[in-house]
């Protein structure tokens, strides 16, 4: 079977946290 | 101080060092224990150390606790361990977005329905995501339409 990327990982992102140091 | 954490936090996930972000999130967490932000940097740091494990028992013990939505999370821990439907359950609710979009294409891939897993990347090819399209021509080589 051909492959498929894990593009869904790509959208998995930190929460900004710069106000909260 | 919190802030302090923070920004030990911050520089931890700059130099990808997932698994000290976790301890350090921990830490904001014993103090703070419904910080939304440090369960955030928790499960993604989780995520991105590959403990798929850890980050699913973190997600289900913070729904009970806090209001916070972790479906997304939840849905692409789902799939990481192949629990397909579970997986779909976990987005339904949710808002499609192309995060999600690409969430539900990759599950349908793997449960074999081709078709509505290509149906899926074509919406998306306006939205010149990297590398939708080796997943497009992967699904379509597997739905026996390659000529497209
Ligand atoms: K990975």
């Amino acid at each position: 079977n051909p492959i498929v990327l894990d593009l869904a990982y790509n959208s998995i992102d930190f929460p900004s946290i710069e106000n909260r140091m | 101080s919190v802030e302090d954490l923070f920004t030990t936090l911050d520089r931890h996930i700059q130099r990808s060092e997932y698994e000290q972000a976790v301890k350090v999130a921990d830490q904001v967490l014993s103090v703070a224990p419904g910080d939304e932000d440090a369960i955030r940097c928790k499960i993604v740091s989780l995520i991105k150390a590959d403990n798929i494990d850890g980050a699913l028992s973190t997600i289900v013990a913070c729904s009970k606790k806090f209001p916070f939505d972790f479906d997304f999370f939840k849905a692409y821990c789902l799939y990481r361990q192949n629990k397909l439907d579970d997986a779909m359950e976990s987005l339904k609710g949710l808002e499609k977005d192309s995060a999600a979009m690409l969430l539900e294409s990759q599950i349908l891939f793997r449960q074999g329905k081709m078709d509505a897993s290509v149906d899926i990347y074509q919406k998306l090819q306006k939205s010149k995501i990297e590398s939708l399209e080796i997943n497009l021509v992967a699904g379509l080589v597997s739905a026996g339409r390659a000529s497209e």
